[in-house]
């Protein structure tokens, strides 16, 4: 007998479409007839992981594939808790920052309660907190960035987590120190803060904060960071967050332990103590990549919205996910923006002089057809 | 018993014997009288549902468990009768059959097309274990109105805004007004009628507002199918260039569908020329109607996300068809030819044919394969042509590999692909449309 799946579903459960990832590279050069993938829909760093990770990747023992990791990551925790000089319990690591942004929903919201976001930014947020049965409460973004005085209006006795993306995925606009201290003031203590520092280590700008050192002050705030984008071991799945004692030891009661392997942990650990000059190679790598593709969008008359971040926003004169298809013949997998309800507006990720000269040959007879 | 958790349908569960027919007669009657019905439509619901017990009771599932819905719609009443049928007597279901003991050379026209006379739709979806749903929807009469408003000015600024009760009708009065788009679906007749869709949770209608707080433009959508929603317009109220309005209303309508789970917009009412490059043309349908020239209905589509691509059906002429249309859409498919290697295809197909009167329109859909599919497929054509149905399509799930066993049979008949749909299947969807031997 079949199960009664509408009983037993909850309607936001039942309701919610999941997200279909890309096939495989292999398949889709297939299905669109390219020989070449450039993949700039990622934002994944196009030098890979820092060499000491590189060289843990490569010698990796398989008979460890065996055994049991750290369940709760217990030596990068060391690592991360003496980098930023906080207390190991003051850390959790993650399968991803995918799964960091479950445990806060979790551990925080019930159902009647919300959250408080931006419509145009990573949509994990929103995704979580929907097929959780919590209300995600999206505020338009202003001049291409966070609205915080939106923000606060739209905040309610139901209101529990703030999630603050900065830099934001996919403008790269972000909030100054001065900014976010104002906004953490103007929440109070009452809610939680999450501010999403997942491209952290690409933004230059001196006014641009470190959430971590500010979570003495507001003992409400919650700081992601991810391994994916400047370390380069995005195909490992592995994130942190970070905060106060107190209130990492609630969230970790939502923490699934064992779920970040082995390889993972050891991996990061490496890339965490790179000495090599990884962050400065590869922010030097997006600076060139940006000017060029800023020179030669500029040629073709196409509007950018450029910020912070090893991607930049493209808007076209017509649908973006046409465009997408077109650049696939072309062996470019950009990101219609649509989905992050930009419409008619591609994001690609920064990538080596090769890639971006393939970018815009492609981008330029797609223009064309 | 009013379902307490959703106070909007009715439920009636009974025996499929001919004797409560009464009981289901009134049922239906009080029913949508309650939902607000006009005693006349009430009266036509009334009839349909008699005509559809009568027939379950004799030909499709006699003395079997059977649940009634009534559903309102608010500008509709819709009637669905849930069962389940022996395979062999699911053939009865088709809106061309005479029952299950029919006689080819006496098409006498009995069942389910008398029951689509008295009201405006018809349809028939089979889920698993062969449990039934048939649905008859009847819609309102609305007055028409005719009060002119003056049109607004065109707008320094710009405010969008989920307009209420009052602000759809006075977007449809002013739409029919100002609105210069050609071919206005009929809705726009009848403000109240709009208020009553949108207020249903059916429609939702986006408005531009200017700083007067004047209505100056606005779009419809809907869901059309379980992945696509469907967009009427965006309309420009106001006179002078309308870009920059139309262009806001519709990034609005896909901001608003952006994260849910559709994966295309479709138009098939016409779009304001300077949206028509954010859109990809698929081609259109020619719509008949008496006493007037034929019309072309263009189709628009404009794609959410990132094509994921797959795998699809095909055999014979079609291939060729569907290689030209995914190229020029550019849509990344692994074309898959059905053979037929001699194996037996027992058993008797059923379409669904979802009849539309008030637009002469009839869609034919396979629900159930069967060794009969080329007698079937004439007896519709006879069927639906004989009850004036001017318009017949048939669509083709590119994704459901039995389907493509029809392809030849489609053809041999007069159907021509016109529309490739992406994703409105469990892949793409082919509408055919049949061509009358006596169309110049």
């Amino acid at each position: 007998m079949r199960p009664n799946l509408d009983a037993l579903v909850p309607a936001y459960v039942r309701e919610f479409d999941p997200y279909i990832p890309s096939k495989p590279d292999a398949e889709l050069m297939k299905l669109y007839g390219s020989e070449r993938l450039f993949r700039l829909n990622n934002n994944e760093n196009p030098l890979g992981p820092p060499p000491g990770a590189q060289e843990v990747i490569r010698r990796f023992p398989p008979p460890q594939g065996a055994l049991y990791p750290s369940g709760d990551s217990y030596y990068l925790r060391e690592a991360i808790a003496a980098f930023h000089g906080l207390d190991p319990d003051q850390v959790l690591v993650g399968n991803g920052a995918n799964e960091v942004i479950a445990f806060v929903i979790k551990a925080f919201c019930t159902q009647g309660d919300n959250i408080v976001t931006a419509d145009k930014t990573f949509a994990v947020y929103e995704w979580v907190a929907v097929f959780s049965g919590i209300e995600a409460r999206v505020i338009p973004l202003k001049d291409e960035g966070f609205d915080d005085i939106g923000m606060l209006r739209a905040i309610d006795p139901n209101t529990k987590i703030l999630f603050v993306c900065n830099p934001n995925n996919p403008t790269g606009s972000y909030w100054s120190k001065e900014r976010l201290k104002a906004f953490l003031d103007a929440v109070g203590g009452e809610r939680i803060v999450v501010v999403d520092e997942a491209y952290f280590e690409f933004v230059e700008q001196e006014d641009y904060p470190d959430g971590v050192s500010l979570l003495s002050d507001y003992p409400n705030l919650v700081v992601f960071r991810t391994f994916s984008k400047m370390y380069g071991i995005a195909g490992l799945r592995i994130g942190y967050l970070v905060g106060d004692l107190a209130v990492v030891d609630m969230i970790r009661r939502t923490c699934v332990v064992y779920s970040v392997n082995r390889l993972a942990q050891e991996a990061a650990l490496a890339a965490f103590r790179d000495d090599t000059g990884h962050i400065r190679r590869t922010r030097a790598l997006v600076r060139e990549s940006r000017a060029f593709l800023r020179k030669e969008l500029a040629k073709l008359r196409l509007p950018i919205i450029s910020g912070e971040g090893n991607y930049l926003i493209v808007k076209l004169p017509g649908s973006d996910t046409l465009a997408y298809r077109k650049m696939m013949r072309e062996g470019i997998m950009i990101r219609p923006m649509t989905g992050f309800r930009y419409p008619n507006h591609i994001r690609v990720s920064l990538a080596k002089m090769e890639a971006m000269e393939a970018f815009v040959a492609a981008l330029k007879k797609t223009l064309e057809t | 018993m009013m379902d307490e958790t959703r106070n909007r349908i009715l439920k009636l569960s009974l025996t499929a014997r001919p004797s409560y027919v009464s009981v289901v007669t009134r049922f239906v009657e009080a029913g949508a009288a309650a939902f607000g019905m006009g005693e006349k439509d009430a009266l036509k619901l009334g009839l349909a549902s008699e005509e559809i017990f009568i027939y379950l009771c004799t030909a499709v599932c006699p003395e079997n468990a059977l649940d009634i819905e009534c559903f309102n719609g608010l500008y509709y009443t819709r009637l669905t009768f849930h069962f389940s049928a022996p395979e062999l007597n699911l053939r009865g279901l088709n809106v061309a059959s005479t029952g299950i003991c029919e006689d080819e050379g006496d098409l006498k026209d009995m069942g389910l097309m008398i029951a689509s006379r008295s009201v405006e739709r018809l349809h028939l979806t089979v889920e698993k274990a062969n449990r039934i749903s048939l649905a008859v929807t009847k819609e309102k009469t609305y007055p028409k109105i005719v009060e002119r408003l003056p049109c607004p000015e065109a707008p320094n600024t710009l405010t969008l805004e989920t307009a209420d009760g009052e602000g759809v009708k006075r977007f449809a009065l002013l739409v029919r007004q100002c609105s210069e788009a050609p071919g206005l679906p009929s809705f726009f007749d009848c403000p109240g009628r709009l208020a009553d869709m949108v207020a249903g949770g059916e429609y939702r209608l986006i408005t531009a507002m200017n700083a007067k707080k004047g209505i100056v433009g606005g779009v419809l959508f809907r869901d059309r199918m379980e992945r696509i929603v469907e967009a009427f317009g965006p309309y420009i109220l106001h006179a002078g260039e309308g870009k920059v309005t139309a262009e806001t209303l519709l990034d609005a309508c896909l901001s608003r569908i952006a994260r849910t789970k559709a994966l295309g917009l479709l138009s098939r009412s016409g779009l304001p020329p300077a949206l028509e490059d954010r859109f990809e043309p698929l081609g259109h349908l020619v719509h008949y109607a008496p006493n007037r020239p034929p019309a072309e209905h263009p189709f628009f589509f404009r794609h959410l996300h990132e094509d994921p691509g797959c795998d699809v059906w095909s055999q014979g002429e079609l291939t060729a068809w569907l290689e030209q249309a995914y190229d020029r859409l550019v849509l990344a498919r692994n074309i898959r030819t059905l053979r037929n290697m001699g194996e037996t295809r027992l058993g008797f197909s059923l379409f669904s044919a979802e009849l539309q009167c008030e637009r002469a329109d009839a869609t034919l859909r396979p629900l159930l394969p069967g060794a009969d599919f080329t007698a079937n497929l004439e007896r519709h054509i006879r069927f639906i042509r004989k009850e004036g149905f001017l318009n017949l399509f048939f669509e083709l799930d590119l994704g459901v590999p039995w389907h493509a066993e029809m392809i030849p049979v489609l053809t041999a008949n007069r159907f021509q692909p016109e529309i490739l749909l992406p994703f409105a299947g469990q892949a793409d969807l082919v509408i055919f449309q049949h061509h009358d031997a006596t169309e110049p």
